[in-house]
């Protein structure tokens, strides 16, 4: 038997496009690299909170910088990204806590339905300027991602339940005691270390840490294991 | 005659250990790619006050990941950089100023020795293994009397309002000049966005030498 696979842990919010974009490149890596994938909700708004950190947005430059920076990344990704045209309403009004709560609900009960709907949920606010607040919304992306509608229906009643809402906070709270200020960060599980790397853009320094081989953010398919 | 090689212009500060990362970087790719590199000595200070924006370090978690961030970078990008003891000291009391006027003087009067004197200053700041530029102790004297002309001031000014006007937040900032676009790129981190934007090839942080163009 070959060498364990590493444990990746992938905290991250669909509010978040740089999430996004961390979620689709270690997603192409999961069957290239000898790791462990995990996905981590979490709640970018408590993060923010608990580390006395602001959404760099509220900073005009910053705001600017980020219209550019996701538009060439997303080209250079192959994501289709796009900023919202209300993008201030949907970060900092309307947030993403319910859909973080069903992304919670899907990792305790469907586990293997999490990146599908995770996917669907950045393709309506990041990509089409969909609304994600709403039940009907959430039901859309799961039902994409391939949930029956009484699956996904069951799933949206139980995000108000207290063992839903306190799982999404316990995996908030483990991101800030991993040393989390914003989102995404991935936590690499090496050789008795753990080593926190903040961002889409540690990939290849990831790849390093791990001995393993960067690609790019779009590595060919062929070499996935079978 | 080839196309004409790409302007990609490196705003940087010595105080920056991002700057470090991202000046040696793109100093290993000025012979692989097709580009001309100006360096712009700036000041990340004068950046952060125009911006509104706050030096990350003083967010505490924001320290403690750059501690970890820079030493890990440093491994992957081998470069030896290094944390000094008292950084709150360095970076928000002490600052850059004088520094800064000296490589803005370097840039107006000696521009073939700005790249090793920024060196010389990172090596200092962000490094134990500092070694000396090759300036001879003449022409830094001669220098270092300059820095409180009003051409240097004002010239150090201006590169600092020029990357302002660009968007800067923050340093290094790189611009690449392409196909009548303008580009600035934040961080040290986004050399490979670059690479793709100039249809050049990725080697990673640090590319192998036989590359290099005659």
């Amino acid at each position: 038997m070959g060498p364990l696979p590493r444990t990746l842990e992938l905290f991250y919010d669909v509010l978040s496009p740089y999430s996004w974009l961390g979620f689709e490149v270690l997603c192409r890596y999961k069957n290239i690299w000898n790791i462990n994938l995990q996905l981590r909700p979490s709640l970018i708004g408590g993060i923010m909170k608990d580390s006395g950190n602001q959404p760099p947005a509220l900073l005009p430059r910053k705001a600017q910088y980020m219209r550019n920076d996701i538009r060439l990344l997303g080209q250079h990704v192959q994501i289709p990204v796009q900023f919202p045209k209300d993008f201030f309403s949907v970060i900092l009004e309307k947030g993403s806590l319910s859909a973080m709560r069903f992304l919670t609900a899907v990792s305790m009960e469907h586990p293997e339905m999490l990146e599908k709907v995770s996917r669907e949920l950045w393709m309506r606010v990041w990509s089409r300027d969909e609304d994600i607040s709403e039940p009907q919304s959430i039901l859309a992306a799961a039902e994409k991602a391939g949930m029956s509608t009484e699956q996904a229906r069951g799933l949206l009643e139980k995000i108000s339940t207290p063992d839903v809402k306190n799982k999404l906070k316990e995996t908030t709270e483990a991101a800030c005691k991993y040393g989390a200020f914003g989102l995404p960060i991935t936590v690499a599980h090496l050789d008795g270390q753990t080593h926190m790397l903040f961002g889409s853009d540690r990939m290849e320094l990831l790849a390093h840490l791990l001995g393993e081989k960067w690609m790019g953010p779009v590595p060919p398919a062929i070499n996935a294991r079978l």
